[in-house]
């Protein structure tokens, strides 16, 4: 691969000079980008405090930066690190990072390095093809071969009639470039096509630098909407979204996995051979960390097992023999007025219902409503930030009454003074429906977030709606609040006016390789195959197969598993054929990392073994949003590298 | 990192004769991809039935990736006439070099980000002009600041602190000397007259 770093330190020479009239100085010096990730040691800032010290100058400290030209990162590394008598900053670096340090600094900033100067630009891999952005592509008069990077005169309508044997007249080692695009249309059979051409003519006004600047401020300004990273994958919504809401008739045999939330998994209450119904509790929570479960049908139990889940952490499952009767358990009763129930029992029939977030990390509700601290505001996660899951939506041109209930007993629980329904702006007619709903209690409102994933990460959510930055290893409630994913409240609501646990969800099944797409209301225990089959199956052989959204969904090995709790679509998509490739420090995990991280070390630091490192740069942080690895130009997967290293981190205690 | 904005639909409409195959590139799409445009084309060549298929990918400047996802789409590229490419210029030529038999189009005309591939989309630029005038200026560009990438003063055209060329935008120099002011280093401007030096690096 090509190594395409941007600077290089000025001579000797001339940094002997720019020395002279300075003293007490301070370097900052960027880790270069655009080259393999090999080493994190880069030599020019040693090479510069050498030099400086030859001239009997005192360098109060130096530091080396990634991405200088990431402004927001570069001043949070910076703060209180350049040392009080420090008369000016040397930067070591390519023009950007110079004009970005000196914008930071209110000190003398002098460059120490020059951008190296080529022609063209290359894409974010590093390969010997450069764009020369003319902002008029003549690719396609050319056959595909850019005649403004690769001819060294830049010609537009032809050879100049100086190369000699196919080569270069100006560098004898390059081929003539209008040789190589003659060839490929005469290949193509285009040279007549070529030959009717108008003579080209170079518009060079085209790149203006502030038409750019003012576009990059939109763009940034769109990056940065709530908070720092974040991308935009397509949403792909569209393929289930007009799909209307269905009742998914349950299977003959149910398989309920005890172990639908976060934590230990439930103990099994029932036998084999017992006789259950509808909403009767079959697994016991066996911990504070852990959820009940119940029977999403009435019929007979034929097996206590162990299932494998690849959405779970294994354990048993509980199989029922289904007799289609829907006989309801006894113990399926309203629990009165909301007025008349204290926090206390709130909380204990959400326990008793076994409620988990319906997110994904299913965290149980009952402890989330106990948080023993001040709430201000309690945040109902609407976003449903995934692309192309679309069951949030449907819940919620469904069950608004339902959700804004959930929302009341969850306030009531917590004291919070506030709630405030979050919705991305691509569900308008759900913001529409909310607000007019909304418009019934005073402490109640919507908030709209431009659409971004992830959104619908607690913290992001936080950040977005309230301003506010959980701390490194901190929960929402140290800084005032609680977030509930729509379902969820709906799920409160329907445990206390109906007194039904916890016991089906909407599940969006869609993806490009879904023959037809759709929304079901799922019981737990329905296997995904009967849903996919339904959905008159798939159109390649070789879908990949997700529980959850492409960003965040649990990849299935097969089909054969059963719906749970946390299940919000399942989705079958084309599967992409990549390789991974060396780390080349493109920066663009840093950049889209929402918890301001920088995932290229965390692949870095696993290779080489630095465990310290890992810790060192706040790796446990980490949410797993999978931001880095979508965006990552050399195919790394990031998220699975991070896992081992969260585990090697743990296991360093 | 470079911005792409679809070519004139004119021009577009005039290449696609026959049938194509798609390759849209959301690479560099937090940066820059015009997305609504290339869905409002694609929507409508589907409409006409001039679209034999559609990869919708990232990063094809990666030609060993971008090799593994062409061939499995080997069959709808046979069947098009031609395939049109929305990508930056280095993607379209990664493309036109593994189709070697196929016309290639580019739906798409390149600008530079301003300073080329730095990382970050900034409001400062840098003109990789290879001798950095940085230490005179204060830190402030006089290739991108100034609309005459003037590198020893002011053209004196400017009013009001406002470029004679572009009104809407700040003179370059002043705010060079203003910044040299507040930093106590006016007698940087003191230095010998500058001269660029237009050669390029070639070894990179």
């Amino acid at each position: 691969m090509e190594n395409y770093t941007k600077y290089r330190l000025k001579d000797a020479e001339e940094l002997s000079e720019v020395l002279a009239g300075t003293d007490n100085i301070f370097v900052v010096a960027c880790n270069k980008c655009f080259k393999e990730f090999q080493s994190v040691d880069e030599p020019d800032c040693d090479e510069f405090v050498r030099l400086a010290g030859e001239q009997g100058k005192t360098v109060t400290g130096s530091v080396k930066i990634d991405f200088l030209c990431n402004s927001i990162q570069t001043e949070r590394k910076l703060a209180g690190l350049i040392p009080e008598g420090t008369e000016s900053v040397f930067v070591i670096s390519c023009g950007l990072g110079i004009q970005t340090m000196a914008e930071l600094v209110n000190k003398p900033v002098f460059a120490a390095s020059n951008s190296l100067n080529y022609t063209g630009h290359h894409g974010m891999a590093l390969t010997k093809k450069a764009c020369d952005a003319c902002a008029q592509c003549y690719l396609n008069v050319t056959g595909g071969i850019c005649p403004v990077v690769d001819c060294s005169k830049s010609l537009l309508n032809g050879q100049c009639g100086g190369a000699k044997d196919g080569k270069c007249e100006v560098d004898p080692n390059k081929d003539c470039a209008w040789e190589k695009i003659y060839r490929k249309l005469e290949e193509t059979g285009r040279t007549a096509e070529f030959a009717a051409q108008p003579v080209q003519l170079r518009d060079y006004n085209k790149v203006n630098f502030k038409v750019i600047n003012e576009y990059v401020k939109a763009i940034r300004e769109k990056r940065l909407d709530g908070y720092y990273g974040g991308v935009h994958p397509s949403e792909r919504k569209e393929l289930s979204e007009h799909c209307n809401l269905v009742r998914f008739p349950e299977s003959d045999i149910m398989v309920i996995p005890m172990s639908q939330a976060s934590g230990k998994p439930a103990d099994p209450i029932v036998q084999v051979g017992d006789y259950v119904k509808v909403g009767q509790k079959i697994g016991a929570k066996s911990g504070f960390i852990s959820a009940n479960v119940h029977s999403s049908v009435s019929g007979e139990v034929i097996a206590i097992e162990e299932r494998r889940h690849p959405a779970t952490r294994g354990g048993l499952s509980v199989v029922i023999r289904n007799d289609h009767k829907d006989t309801l358990d006894e113990s399926i009763q309203p629990k009165g007025a909301l007025e008349d129930l204290t926090p206390e029992d709130i909380v204990k029939i959400v326990e008793e219902a076994g409620i988990s977030g319906m997110g994904g990390a299913g965290f149980p509700t009952s402890v989330k409503l106990a948080p023993g601290k001040p709430i201000d505001a309690v945040l109902v996660n609407a976003c449903e930030c995934e692309p192309m899951i679309t069951a949030d939506h449907k819940l919620l041109l469904g069950y608004p009454d339902e959700i804004l209930f959930g929302l009341r007993a969850a306030m009531k629980a917590v004291a919070a003074p506030k709630g405030v329904v979050v919705i991305e702006d691509n569900k308008p007619d759900a913001i529409e429906l909310f607000r007019a709903k909304c418009e019934a209690y005073d402490d109640i409102e919507v908030a709209v977030a431009r659409t971004k994933y992830p959104q619908g990460a607690e913290k992001m959510l936080i950040k977005r709606v309230m301003g506010r930055k959980v701390p490194s290893g901190g929960l929402p409630a140290d800084v005032g609040a609680l977030v509930c994913n729509a379902s969820t409240l709906k799920a409160i609501s329907d445990a206390i006016q109906l007194g039904m646990p916890l016991i089906e969800r909407i599940v969006a099944v869609t993806g490009e390789c879904v023959k037809n797409p759709g929304n079901f209301l799922v019981r737990f225990g329905v296997s995904a195959k009967d849903i996919l089959a339904a959905c008159g199956g798939l159109t390649c052989d070789d879908a990949v197969l997700k529980m959850g959204g492409p960003m965040m969904g649990i990849p299935l090995p097969d089909a054969d598993v059963a719906v749970i709790k946390g299940t919000n679509g399942i989705i079958a998509i084309e599967p992409d054929v990549t390789q991974e490739v060396e780390c080349i420090k493109c920066g663009r995990c840093a950049d889209v990392c929402p918890m301001e991280l920088e995932p290229l070390y965390f692949n870095r630091y696993l290779k080489d073994g630095n465990i310290q490192g890992l810790k060192d740069m706040n790796i446990m942080d980490c949410m797993e949003c999978r931001c880095c690895e979508y965006i990552c130009s050399s195919k790394i997967p990031l998220v699975a590298r991070i896992k081992e290293g969260k585990n090697a981190v743990r296991g360093m205690k | 990192m470079l911005i792409t904005k679809l070519k004139s639909k004119e021009e577009l409409l005039s290449l696609v004769t026959g049938k194509v195959f798609i390759i849209n590139c959301h690479g560099c799409k937090e940066v820059s991809f015009p997305e609504q445009e290339a869905d409002e084309l694609e929507k409508d060549l589907l409409a006409a039935g001039k679209v034999t298929g559609i990869l919708t990918t990232d990063y094809i400047c990666n030609p060993e990736n971008l090799k593994l996802r062409l061939e499995r789409r080997r069959t709808m590229i046979d069947e098009a006439d031609a395939v049109l490419v929305l990508s930056c210029g280095v993607g379209v030529q990664t493309v036109a070099e593994q189709l070697g038999d196929k016309k290639i189009y580019a739906g798409c005309d390149t600008y530079r980000l301003p300073g080329y591939q730095g990382v970050t989309p900034l409001e400062v630029n840098c003109d990789q002009c290879g001798e950095c005038f940085l230490n005179i200026t204060g830190g402030i560009c006089p290739l991108t600041a100034c609309s005459k990438s003037l590198v020893n003063g002011q053209c004196g055209g400017s009013k009001d602190g406002r470029c004679e060329v572009d009104p809407d935008m700040e003179c370059g120099w002043e705010r060079i000397y203003r910044r040299l002011e507040a930093v106590g280093r006016l007698d940087a401007l003191k230095c010998p007259v500058q001269v660029r030096n237009y050669a390029t690096d070639k070894d990179v």
